[in-house]
């Protein structure tokens, strides 16, 4: 019987996770983000010529090309991310910043070129990752000319949904009054008489069970909007701005809420599934800390638009009844397991069936979740980066089995790429380890170096169609 | 946006056995905030039976309560507006607006809801607003023995108040509204 040999790459103990020092995430994204920007200006014009010569295949392949290089590249990278006062030294991180920035300027944007930038991972520099992922997710087409109708309409379209789905009852019944003209009695005003009654035809009163009654809908959903309020106040404890007493961190909760709720009212199927919030964090948090006044201000109308976007490729696995289907969750976690096992045949038989560690007590919360549970908050967004640009990647050209025409089956399969990953990554510690200590360490997956995590994710799909 | 709901002169189990069941199926827990009875309920079951609707309940004292300790008015603030709460059988002539508008500048409230007639009535004058909520349960009064069972729900939302009327005539429940609102008041003390 012949094994599959591992790789001696994958071996390697370059892989293996080091105890990374707990780093401070702020000061980290606070300096990445600044020092690149005031570097950035004066490299600029060099970088850009090197830039137009080298198409940026090469730059990936520099990466990939084996030994010294990625072991010093590795090494900065991890630099960067282990200890905040390194600032990021490597000139291909400027030479792709430039590169993002000169394709963001163009008139109208090659898709595909900025996938295959974006799939390096972004910059941390503000602005970028905003644009970049309006861009990704279809929300801002690629001629830059039609953004701003664009943006207007998508906006006045979400304040129009909120002003129908979000008024509470009293502010209906009150709108109706002052439509119809009534001169409201106004207490205290000097007359005396007799309030006139005016009788309610339509069953329109708090108390009214009609399937047509507002007051009905709003007491019906009072439990949705209870557990939306209860799941946006849990979300990110430890970043202020979520948690902060402050009242910019409050506007934040309340926008997360409105949005979560427009959502399940629009989609009866669904609804809210606790968990959403998580999704639409990262989001929320990078289109709100966009630098640009105009899209920090509508923040909210664009996290939704492009919420329901990113959504609507995992849709199924959030809807009960499909659990079993082939398009539900079930069906994802087995596809996961069929990757391991096509990959790492040891790795796999010493999971599920030597330890008997079944997929689903650990890859359910990684799938269902977008990975948002697993890393901390600031390395979710660059998987997002890789997850979110990946449509155009190898897989979707060669795969028989995936319909190439649907960007968003492929952004599930990215997904259970990078959960390949995930494990391989471990693979010594799983080998290692029995049932106990294998699911702690899925469940509490240790922190990694992001950009080694992609750089595998991506190997493994391109070895797999050789 | 604060549900508050006005009832009282019940009389049961003396005058009338329960409310009536179509009042008793709209009335569900869960939706009312806060809950103001003008009194002669008259027993233990009707209390806890309001208090299943609502937990916030504030009653006080009718002439035939068995329970002696109700107060004989009550104050509330719910919202921007200020609330009174009396039966109305201390009040002479009963039901008479001027003598009830002098009670209502004693407490000094906003609204006040007061019982007794078993009559509904919203009257307006200088110093604010009286709401009788009539009889819920439809018991014979000392004044009247042909009585519609009544109730009275308030949405006070803010600085505006829509009064949502019940009544059963003819075996229909039918709903009036009637809305009014309070000019917003200065701060007072600089």
């Amino acid at each position: 019987m012949v094994r599959k040999k591992v790789p001696e790459w994958l071996n390697s103990t370059m892989w293996s996770t080091p105890p990374s020092q707990p780093s401070s995430f702020n000061d980290d994204s606070t300096l990445l983000r600044h020092s690149p920007a005031t570097k950035m200006s004066s490299m600029k014009k060099q970088e850009a010529e090197s830039i137009s010569v080298t198409p940026p295949p090469s730059t990936a392949s520099s990466v990939q090309s084996p030994s010294p290089r990625p072991r010093n590249n590795g090494s900065s990278i991890s630099g960067e991310y282990g200890n905040s006062s390194v600032a990021p030294s490597s000139a291909e991180d400027f030479s792709r910043q430039a590169h993002l920035s000169a394709e963001l300027s163009k008139k109208v944007i090659n898709m595909k070129e900025l996938r295959s930038l974006a799939s390096q991972s972004l910059p941390d520099s503000p602005g970028i990752r905003s644009t970049v992922w309006k861009l990704l997710l279809g929300y801002l087409p690629p001629e830059r000319s039609l953004w701003s109708s664009e943006l207007k309409q998508k906006r006045s379209q979400y304040k129009h949904y909120k002003d129908e789905l979000l008024t509470s009852p009293s502010e209906i019944t009150w709108r109706l009054v002052r439509s119809k003209g009534f001169d409201n009695y106004e207490l205290k005003s000097g007359s005396r008489c007799m309030l006139s009654r005016s009788r309610i035809t339509d069953e329109d009163h708090p108390l009214s069970l009609g399937k047509a009654s507002v007051w009905n809908t709003y007491f019906q959903d009072i439990e949705t909007i209870e557990q939306i309020d209860k799941d946006v106040k849990r979300t990110h404890p430890d970043i202020p701005f979520f948690s902060a007493e402050s009242s910019f961190a409050r506007s934040n909760q309340e926008s997360m809420k409105n949005i979560l709720l427009v959502f399940a009212k629009l989609n009866q199927g669904i609804r809210y599934v606790q968990g959403m919030n998580e999704i639409l964090a990262p989001i929320f948090y990078v289109f709100r800390n966009d630098p640009d006044e105009d899209s920090s201000s509508h923040a909210e109308a664009d996290a939704f638009f492009c919420f329901v976007e990113l959504l609507s490729g995992f849709r199924d696995f959030y809807c009960q009844q499909l659990d079993n289907s082939v398009v539900g969750i079930r069906s994802a976690i087995t596809r996961l397991s069929q990757l391991v096992r096509n990959h790492d045949e040891e790795l796999w038989r010493h999971l599920e069936i030597t330890t008997k560690v079944n997929p689903q007590f650990y890859a359910f919360r990684w799938i269902t979740l977008l990975l948002t549970q697993e890393f901390s908050f600031f390395d979710c967004l660059h998987i997002w980066d890789a997850l979110l640009s990946d449509p155009e990647g190898p897989l979707v050209r060669f795969a028989k089995s995936i319909d190439a025409q649907d960007p968003l089956l492929s952004l599930q399969e990215s997904l259970l790429g990078i959960c390949c990953a995930m494990l391989v990554l471990v693979r010594r510690r799983l080998i290692a380890g029995d049932f106990t200590s294998n699911m702690k360490l899925l469940q509490h997956y240790p922190t990694t170096n992001i950009s080694h995590l992609l750089y595998v994710a991506n190997k493994l799909r391109s070895k797999m169609l050789v | 946006m604060v549900l508050v709901l006005a009832l009282g002169d019940l009389h049961v189990p003396h005058r009338a056995a329960d409310l009536p069941p179509k009042f008793k199926s709209m009335l569900v827990p869960g939706k009312i905030q806060h809950i103001i009875c003008t009194g002669n309920l008259c027993i233990k079951e009707i209390h806890d039976y309001l208090k299943t609707i609502c937990p916030d309940l504030h009653i006080v004292r009718g002439e035939f309560d068995e329970d002696a300790r109700y107060p004989e008015t009550k104050t509330l603030t719910i919202g921007q507006f200020k609330l009174g709460l009396c039966h109305g059988h201390q009040v002479i002539p009963w039901g008479d607006l001027d003598s009830l508008a002098m009670l209502q500048r004693q407490l000094d409230v906003d609204i006040l809801v007061t019982g007794h007639t078993h009559q509904f009535t919203a009257y307006k004058h200088e110093g604010g607003v009286v709401i009788n909520p009539g009889s819920a349960t439809g018991a014979y009064s000392s004044i009247n023995q042909d009585v519609n069972p009544s109730f009275v729900l308030m949405d006070i939302d803010g600085l505006r108040v829509v009064v949502y009327v019940y009544e059963l005539i003819d075996g229909e429940v039918k709903v009036d509204k009637i809305d009014f609102k309070k000019a917003s008041t200065s701060t007072s003390a600089p």
